[in-house]
């Protein structure tokens, strides 16, 4: 543990170097993540001809949206990618030297980016909240921190689940498509197509249940001033006991994946 | 060199064969692969049309698009995103290596047209799975719409859809001709991509200015919505004429910064 803390430094600054020497890829990134914008337009013209929807009318689908975009940029990962590539194309073996768990230094990869991502939008989104009247968040300054510590906790999540199902790497090369579709289907539940609010019942029920709304539509809702006391600490329990259980699937198939490398490597 | 020894059509017909068929049998050798790009491009694909199904929710139709109706502009939209993915993409990927290697040096030596070589070369073979399923989801659609196109509707079509290709492959090469000067090309495709996103709805569902620059600034509008209007009996003569315009245009401007852009190419090996 005390070995951990003397490496994360360099860790955290080495990623955070590795960000900034690819730093025009990450404003391209930025400007090509469209697809929320697009769904925005979609529904602004649904909104138009014949109001509002569950509650959300012009204002509530701009504010939503936006922020979607932005939390989605700070708890998006690619470490299912990462991982999967380094035990296909045997670059593991060269993580291994190092005496941590691979998994220390995809982290500290990812929040190198998030750090650039940070400086780039939180200003912007600032900016936004002042300019664009329809863009509001109705919530107590003090509440941002909870709104943090749920961007946080969902961008842990999503890392900690994409790095469980990337240790099926060891044994299928059909990894990154099996993830693929388990990401295309939590693109529903989470919600980055729609609001939750905008589908049926039983398909709310499912979604807060399930380990993708931690990452999007939680904190979002939370920033928007939609849920209640009960469903923030029901939201941060979900979040928590997914990260638990996928946790310790990581450490099982890790364990059990190195021997099954190591049998293959040599 | 003479213009006797310029290669004919012929020529370039037959290296397009030896290319695609070089390309096809790279990637023969890995058969689940192609399996599970075709799973995956169908799961995209009813993700898609039940992503779009929420909005009919609420409403029969939105910007005068009924949900059927919507489902032939998607369909359009796979098709062009798997055009992309099988002609454009590969080519765009590999001129990053063509300057940083000085590749570029030697293909600019052969005797053919160097644009051809470049942008033509490589062929990817899995993405047309994604040309087939999408036609296939806009004829799904015309049927479920009770729109039966006659050979009027389908000639204004045909225009269309190759005027929309001919725009797809002109943008692309204007990114991969950006690479002479800007060497990474990796965003380059991450940038049609997303351009071409805005496609997977007909324009008339954005609002306002960005309507406008959705045709005006980037033409998205031709790649799928006039095509799927045309199948739905919907668009005119003048809109067919105006597509051949722009993509000729478009073709042609990016041939020309292409030759331009070359005299600005100073080679690896100088």
């Amino acid at each position: 543990m005390a070995d951990l803390a003397r490496a994360y430094p360099a860790l955290l600054r080495a990623g955070l170097l590795q960000a900034m020497a690819y730093r025009a890829q990450v404003v391209l990134w930025l400007l090509t993540s469209l697809f929320p914008l697009i769904m925005l337009g979609a529904w602004l013209s649904v909104e138009r001809e014949v109001g509002a929807v569950a509650g959300y009318d012009a204002a509530g689908f701009v504010s939503y949206y936006v922020t979607a975009a932005v939390v989605n940029h700070f708890t998006v990962v690619s470490a299912s990618w990462d991982w999967d590539h380094d035990i296909r194309t045997g670059e593991l073996s060269v993580k291994l030297l190092k005496p941590l768990d691979p998994f220390h230094i995809h982290l500290t990869g990812h929040l190198g980016y998030k750090a650039l991502i940070g400086a780039l939008l939180l200003p912007a989104i600032t900016v936004l909240a002042v300019a664009l009247p329809a863009l509001h968040y109705p919530i107590r300054p003090g509440v941002w921190v909870i709104v943090a510590a749920a961007v946080a906790s969902g961008f842990l999540l999503n890392l900690i689940m994409a790095s469980a199902f990337a240790m099926l790497a060891f044994w299928s090369t059909q990894v990154g498509n099996l993830y693929q579709i388990w990401w295309g289907v939590g693109f529903f539940l989470s919600g980055w197509i729609a609001p939750l609010e905008l589908f049926p019942a039983w398909f709310r029920a499912v979604a807060r249940v399930l380990p993708f709304r931690s990452s999007l539509a939680f904190p979002v809702e939370l920033a928007l001033g939609r849920l209640d006391r009960l469903a923030v600490a029901e939201g941060f329990l979900v979040t928590l006991a997914w990260t638990a259980a996928f946790g310790a699937a990581y450490r099982l198939l890790w364990r059990r994946g190195l021997r099954h490398y190591e049998a293959v490597g040599s | 060199m003479n213009r006797a020894d310029r290669p004919g059509a012929r020529t370039y017909l037959r290296l397009l064969g030896i290319f695609y068929r070089n390309s096809l049998a790279e990637e023969l050798e890995y058969r689940v692969n192609f399996w599970a790009n075709v799973t995956l491009s169908l799961f995209w694909l009813v993700w898609a049309a039940a992503g779009a199904r929420v909005f009919f929710s609420f409403t029969g139709s939105v910007a005068g698009w009924t949900y059927h109706q919507l489902l032939v502009v998607m369909g359009l939209f796979f098709a062009m995103n798997g055009l992309r993915q099988a002609i454009v993409a590969p080519n765009l990927g590999k001129m990053s290596d063509y300057i940083r290697l000085g590749t570029l040096d030697y293909l600019l030596t052969k005797p053919v047209d160097s644009q051809f070589l470049v942008s033509l070369r490589h062929l990817g073979i899995y993405n047309w799975a994604d040309l087939l399923l999408g036609f296939g989801l806009a004829g799904y659609g015309l049927v479920r719409s009770g729109s039966a196109p006659g050979p009027g509707e389908l000639a204004l079509f045909a225009v269309l859809i190759a005027a929309a290709v001919l725009l797809l492959y002109s943008l692309g090469f204007v990114l991969q001709t950006l690479t002479i000067f800007a060497v990474a090309s990796e965003g380059a495709d991450d940038l049609l991509r997303g351009v071409l996103e805005a496609g997977r709805f007909p324009v008339s569902f954005y609002g306002g200015f960005v309507r406008g620059a959705l045709t005006v600034v980037v033409p998205v509008a031709f790649l799928t919505t006039y095509p799927a209007e045309a199948l739905l009996g919907r668009a005119r003569w003048t809109t067919a004429a105006l597509a051949a315009a722009v993509a000729a245009a478009a073709f042609f401007a990016s041939a020309a910064f292409w030759r331009f852009s070359l005299r600005y190419y100073v080679g690896a090996s100088s």
